[in-house]
């Protein structure tokens, strides 16, 4: 009963733990795989997801904000983390779109190393300026206490796995379901199938006549929604800082789609989940390891299958 | 402020042998431009003699990195530290020693660095400051990571150290050196006032839980906790688990605690890691089957966590509530600046720069192994905690510490976070110069012998 309690813990925890992971990995794939772009400022995408959250969250409080100082104080429902789950994405999407034209675009012909320096150099500037702007204050994680008139203030009692705090059960649910969405429209719609097909030939799209610059654009900026989102989520649970981006987000990213394989959108939820449960399950049995045994899972996976679990051996190429 | 009689008899053997004599041209560039200062007659030594009409202090901080918002506010003390030295005001006015006209009628500049919260980039940070702008003194740090790599390479370097936050036992324990003085309390000295407040609130004979941050502090600190609680409070330890630096997602650490046997958890983390750790332990309800305590309190995580605080007790180095004359004239100069109540932080800046200054004057020197010889066992009262010591066997300042309860939000200001539940007096506190962490000290050279 006790080991049998132990696993589900472990399971639920790398759940969400994963979940954050998927989010992060799918956006980075879907960008690498279709244009070949390696993007080291996804880390900061999660960081304007977190800063936008904050904001909004903030703004929209029922006791102060922006909407309070103008009369508004009788929305009737604690609005604020409501409203940045729809304002972020958006948010994310439309410096997607601009990162694509400005950024992304100058820099396809070139050697990675050059989009690495860029990238990684916007990065920098994005965190800077958050610095300068917003200060280098920690905030406080911005859960609600109430959604949808439900309370997730509380724990509550799970089966096997005792108390666990309800408010992370929500953000498993609304994660997964992003994911899910995501998925049912790289698999399911013609801007997916353009996506996949970008994935395995771009020049083949491009002489098949579909405009693919048109497409990078929309895979960039969904790519960039999903990084912003899963910066809310984080915010959602963790301390915000201007450090975040880096510390929490980047290299997760890397890690995930190196496990998952670059270019597929399932490899990335797999990748997540899988490395989320691996630090879950060596956190809570044999914590110091569980930093080695991560890197060492990567690396075993670079040597044994390099490739990625559902990646094609060309991306990246 | 009582001289070290022991000091000036020293001086006074090395002047009469004519030691400095090898030093003479050394000892005359030390004076141009500056007319004197008495601070000719000791050879060459680190950055010493000092040239020209100014004085460079290095103020070592993280401005990145998970203690950065520490730095930020050690910076504001440095600062004000820096404009009082040169031109009056503040503590410097009731200060034995100092004037207001500089160091030894030079002017104060500081060179600022960042430690990044690493010890490789503060070692590198502060060797820079050393060699290429001649530092006389380097202080700063909000890491004891950072605090111990540092006054390794000031001993090798024969440039002073200030500690600035620091709460390791091996700061003046273990990796005690001679160049480097300490003004904030550690981690035993956590323990010792804090056991007797939790015995007296939860009582006796009750299971602990601990989780500590894996390195220097968070190690003493878990290990200080321990013997405290166990002798004080007859208390058991369940198990103690290491966690990260850095770590910002603690829910699987603590979905092991056993909620059944433990009836106190201990966080043993520090700035932007107890702000995650606390929220999160009181997110998942564990407050609900047991009491939580955070050993060492911060403004950044008082802040940062404000929501989860309230009653959670730990001890802190300062508070702005203190109602000794130091304190409130303190919080009077730093709030006209900056608008707000100054955090622990900035008051430790604030001190260890003074207290080099006021050892230099009174040494007469900038020449390091005087001064070191002024601050050992020197006394002193004008810092806001009391009479205090800087004891000369550890270099560890011997003084009260507050322990503090979190704050109710509801009642929270943007500076009233925590609340003062007592001040333990030193001479309940500390360590003889053959115990606890002293023991293991050896200060090591003057570097004049």
């Amino acid at each position: 009963m006790l080991l049998q309690s132990e696993i589900a813990s472990i399971l639920l925890n790398g759940l969400q733990q994963g979940a954050i992971y998927a989010l992060l990995g799918i956006g980075l794939t879907i960008i690498l795989g279709t244009m070949e772009f390696l993007n080291l400022a996804h880390g900061a995408l999660y960081l304007v997801g977190a800063y936008t959250g904050l904001i909004v969250f903030q703004e929209t409080a029922l006791s102060n904000g922006l909407l309070y100082s103008s009369g508004i104080t009788t929305l009737g429902f604690e609005g604020g983390f409501l409203a940045a789950l729809f304002v972020v994405p958006i948010v994310g999407f439309g410096i997607g779109l601009l990162m694509e034209r400005f950024v992304a675009e100058p820099f396809y012909d070139r050697p990675e190393t050059d989009q690495l320096l860029v990238t990684f150099g916007l990065a920098l500037i994005v965190e800077e300026t958050v610095k300068n702007v917003i200060g280098g204050n920690t905030f406080q994680s911005i859960a609600p206490s109430t959604i949808f008139g439900v309370n997730v203030s509380q724990p509550i009692s799970l089966p096997l796995v005792g108390l666990f705090p309800s408010w992370r059960l929500f953000i498993i649910g609304i994660a997964f379901l992003v994911i899910g969405l995501t998925y049912l429209v790289i698999e399911r719609t013609d801007f997916g199938l353009v996506v996949q097909a970008g994935t395995h030939d771009s020049e083949m799209v491009r002489i098949l006549g579909i405009p693919i610059n048109r497409s990078y654009s929309l895979v960039f900026a969904v790519g960039a929604a999903l990084a912003a989102f899963a910066g809310l989520i984080g915010a959602s649970i963790q301390t915000v800082s201007p450090q975040i981006g880096t510390e929490q987000a980047l290299v997760p990213a890397f890690l995930t789609i190196v496990v998952g394989g670059a270019g597929s959108v399932r490899g990335a939820i797999a990748g997540g989940l899988v490395l989320g449960v691996i630090i879950s399950a060596m956190t809570q049995t044999y914590s110091q390891w569980a930093q080695i045994v991560l890197y060492l899972f990567v690396a075993l996976m670079l040597i044994v299958k390099p490739e990625g679990l559902f990646g094609s051996a060309e991306v990246g190429e | 402020m009582a001289r070290d009689t022991t000091a000036l008899s020293r001086r006074d053997v090395l002047k009469a042998s004519g030691a400095a004599g090898a030093a003479g041209l050394t000892g005359l560039a030390g004076c141009a431009g500056v007319g004197g200062g008495g601070d000719s007659e000791y050879p060459a030594l680190g950055n010493y003699p000092v040239e020209g009409d100014e004085v460079v202090f290095g103020f070592n901080v993280p401005q990145s990195g998970s203690y950065s918002q520490e730095g930020a506010d050690e910076l504001r003390g440095y600062n004000l530290a820096v404009e009082h030295l040169n031109n009056g005001g503040g503590w410097v006015d009731n200060w034995d020693g100092l004037s207001g006209d500089g160091v030894l009628g030079k002017t104060v500049t500081a060179v600022e660095g960042d430690t990044a919260t690493d010890p490789d980039t503060a070692r590198q940070s502060a060797s820079r400051m050393i060699s290429r702008d001649n530092a006389i003194m380097i202080t700063g740090g909000s890491s004891s990571g950072v605090a111990i790599a540092v006054q390794e390479l000031c001993q090798e370097e024969k440039v002073q150290f200030q500690c600035c936050i620091t709460h390791s036992n091996d700061t003046t324990g273990g990796s005690c050196v001679r160049y480097s003085f300490r003004e904030m309390f550690n981690a035993y000295m956590t323990g010792q006032a804090l056991a007797p407040v939790l015995a007296e609130e939860y009582g006796e004979d009750l299971n602990f839980y601990q989780l500590y941050a894996d390195y220097s502090w968070g190690q003493t600190q878990q290990a200080s906790m321990e013997q405290f609680f166990t002798e004080v409070g007859n208390w058991s330890q369940i198990e103690s688990v290491p966690t990260p630096l850095g770590t910002s997602d603690y829910s699987s650490y603590l979905s092991d605690v056993p909620r059944d046997e433990t009836d106190v958890l201990v966080l043993n983390h520090y700035g932007l890691d107890a702000a995650n750790s606390l929220p999160q332990a009181i997110e998942a309800g564990l407050d609900q089957d047991m009491e939580i305590v955070v050993p060492l309190y911060n403004r950044l995580m008082a802040e940062a966590a404000s929501d989860s605080i309230g009653g959670i007790f730990g001890t802190a180095d300062w508070n702005w509530q203190l109602e000794d004359d130091a304190s409130q004239s303190f919080v009077e100069f730093y709030r006209e600046e900056h608008d707000r109540a100054p955090s622990y932080g900035a008051r430790i800046a604030y001190t260890q720069t003074l207290q080099y200054a006021a050892a230099v004057e009174r040494a007469e020197t900038f020449y390091a192994p005087e001064v070191i010889r002024e601050l050992e066992g020197h006394e002193y009262s004008g810092a806001g905690l009391g009479n205090e010591t800087m004891r000369g066997c550890d270099h560890q300042a011997q003084r009260d510490v507050l322990v503090c309860q979190g704050v109710d939000p509801s009642e929270q200001t943007e500076d009233l976070l925590l609340n003062i539940v007592s001040q333990t007096s030193r001479d309940d506190l500390g360590y003889a110069c053959d115990a606890g962490p002293a023991a293991e000290c050896e200060l090591g050279d003057y570097g004049d012998e």
